[in-house]
């Protein structure tokens, strides 16, 4: 009778889960499957294929350019993400105590979140451009700086420009995550923390965070795969320059493949990024759960 | 200890401290908003202004002889009646069917046990990781040969692949929330599984539903990477392809791209006017449940 039942639950699961099973199988297990054999092969994708077994991971491993791609990569997804963590969890606070106007800060807060990346990506370098754009004209009519500088033309000021716009798109996924985790923490922990005394502050360390950290966990996970990865906003604001100073992995990899037609190659990195990515939730998670124990 | 002149102390000592957090919780939500709307309302501004007005010294913040040409040039110059028509045929058919087979996996995961349950969960939550562009070359390649470069349903089957994930595991953490006794009561009554689903639980599920598929259109109406890897006609690019080659053409018109960044707007604003709410639902129903 116990049998019975656990054969139609479980044929009951199939048929329901069955479907996106098998569509995650044909558009994700397969083609990554596909991409990692293309990654041994020299190939013009129609009709040159020969296998180079692991020539491009090892032509990879000792080419210095490709590691300083994946160190501005690193960086950058660092700061975005440190940078996203730390606004929206802020304002998550900010916005959750009862203060007047909340709401109505909520909606704008949230505003970035809802733009296009293309759109983000157009608005800023049209507010960065040297010639008639705001922030110039801005900083020089409080006479901040004397000439118009071309601040994602020049190799020290375009990364920190992207890195900004960035934040300026990420950081209210995070504000959200965070608003939906403290619904979860029940009111009553703060008011007994009020009545033993305990200040913002404190509430703030010993009973917002602790009560978060699950939510924290997957939101710092989710945000390094996505800014890893990021591509749209850096390749419509500097395309990967002012010489190479905003090239992340993704610029290179689509123009490795793309304009260089060079698809082994750019296949092979993509196969590196996925290990890295993998390599990085790992730790983070080890790192998180020791820190709750 | 002496309690009454702690507590005295310890009252005074809060309100300041109240204050000061007060003070600096608005100022720090004024510059937010200020970084936030300047931003938007310059965009605004160089769309209401002619290609001379952009160029005048010293710039205008509010435009002095507002015009509509930019939104109708770019009408005229570029297909972007087909953009729109494009983005909206791509994204509302990838929505369409990425909604309805996570909904039923959704169901299948958090109502059955079956073999492999575990795994395909890991799984799930595993793709997010999965670097998108690590996709870009098979899908290209196998595109090749189906006879699907520069033809949109690339796209949606693109879009589906990567919107399936998230909403299952969106709408998994929202049928988790509904009590498993409504099942059991109308299967007493004898409905099938199926039944009982179609026509018990998903009529409660809708607002679950309502939020992933907004999720699912989001994702797919802001999509450029791989847009831009596989279409090369104009008129079968999307509104986020169209809008951000714009910026590659020979000379740069701020007032029309604005025009067409407020275009891909419009979407997104329907959106947050009447489906606000089903956002933060949605989002804390899937993400924060375990």
């Amino acid at each position: 009778m116990r049998s019975a039942f656990a054969k139609r639950e479980s044929r009951s699961g199939y048929i329901f889960a069955g479907p996106a099973a098998l569509f995650m199988f044909a558009l994700v297990v397969y083609p990554m499957a596909y991409g990692i054999f293309i990654s041994t092969q020299k190939t013009n994708l129609i009709d040159e294929w020969e296998f180079v077994g692991a020539k491009y991971y090892l032509q990879l491993i000792s080419d210095s350019e490709f590691f300083s791609t994946l160190g501005t990569t690193g960086l950058f997804a660092a700061l975005v993400v440190a940078g996203n963590m730390i606004i929206g969890l802020l304002l998550a606070v900010i916005v959750n105590q009862k203060i007047p106007l909340a709401n109505f800060f909520k909606v704008i807060l949230m505003l970035p979140w809802l733009f296009p990346e293309t759109v983000v990506g157009l608005i800023w370098k049209w507010i960065f451009s040297p010639l008639f754009g705001l922030l110039n004209h801005a900083l020089m009519s409080f006479n901040l700086i004397e000439t118009e500088t071309d601040i994602l033309g020049r190799e020290n000021t375009a990364f920190a420009g992207v890195v900004f716009v960035c934040i300026w798109k990420g950081y209210p996924i995070v504000m959200l995550m965070m608003m939906a985790g403290m619904k979860n923490i029940p009111q009553e922990r703060y008011e007994a923390a009020s009545i033993d005394g305990a200040n913002k502050w404190q509430q703030f360390r010993h009973i917002t965070i602790p009560g978060l950290r699950p939510i924290i966990l997957v939101a710092v996970i989710l945000e390094t795969a996505w800014w890893f990865k990021h591509f749209t906003i850096i390749w419509l604001m500097t395309g990967g320059g002012p010489a190479g100073r905003t090239e992340v992995v993704s610029i290179e990899i689509y123009l490795q493949a793309f304009t260089n037609f060079n698809f082994g190659r750019a296949a092979a990195e993509s196969v590196i990024i996925l290990l890295i990515l993998l390599v990085a939730s790992f730790i983070y998670s080890r790192v998180l759960r020791d820190e709750s124990e | 200890m002496n309690q009454s002149k702690q507590k005295t102390g310890f009252m005074t000592n809060k309100k300041n401290n109240q204050f000061v957090t007060r003070i600096a919780s608005y100022g720090i939500l004024l510059t937010m908003t200020f970084l936030i709307i300047v931003p938007v309302l310059w965009m605004i501004s160089t769309s209401l202004k002619s290609e001379d007005a952009i160029w005048d010294t010293p710039i205008e913040i509010i435009p002095s002889e507002p015009t509509l040409h930019n939104f109708k040039n770019l009408w005229s110059t570029h297909p972007f009646l087909q953009y729109l028509e494009n983005s909206l045929i791509v994204v509302c058919s990838s929505t369409l069917i990425s909604v309805a087979i996570s909904t039923f996996a959704g169901y299948g995961i958090s109502r059955f046990k079956f073999r492999g349950r575990g795994m395909y969960m890991s799984f799930l939550l595993a793709t997010q990781l999965f670097p998108s562009i690590m996709l870009l070359i098979p899908y290209y390649k196998i595109f090749m040969t189906l006879g699907l470069i520069d033809n949109i349903t690339a796209l949606v089957i693109t879009y589906v692949s990567f919107t399936i994930p998230f909403c299952t595991w969106m709408m998994r953490g929202y049928f988790a929330g509904i009590s498993k006794d409504l099942d059991q009561a109308a299967s007493i009554d004898g409905a099938g599984r199926i039944r009982v689903f179609t026509s018990v639980i998903l009529p409660i599920a809708w607002p679950g539903v309502a939020a992933t598929a907004i999720y699912a259109f989001i994702a797919g109406w802001n999509e450029y990477l791989f847009a831009m890897a596989f279409i090369n006609t104009d008129t079968h690019k999307t509104v986020s392809l169209g809008i951000g080659q714009l910026i590659g053409e020979y000379r740069i018109l701020w007032g029309e791209l604005m025009a067409g960044a407020l275009y891909a707007l419009i979407p997104m604003a329907v959106i947050f006017i009447f489906f606000n709410r089903y956002l933060v639902s949605g989002l804390s129903a899937g993400a924060v449940k375990e």
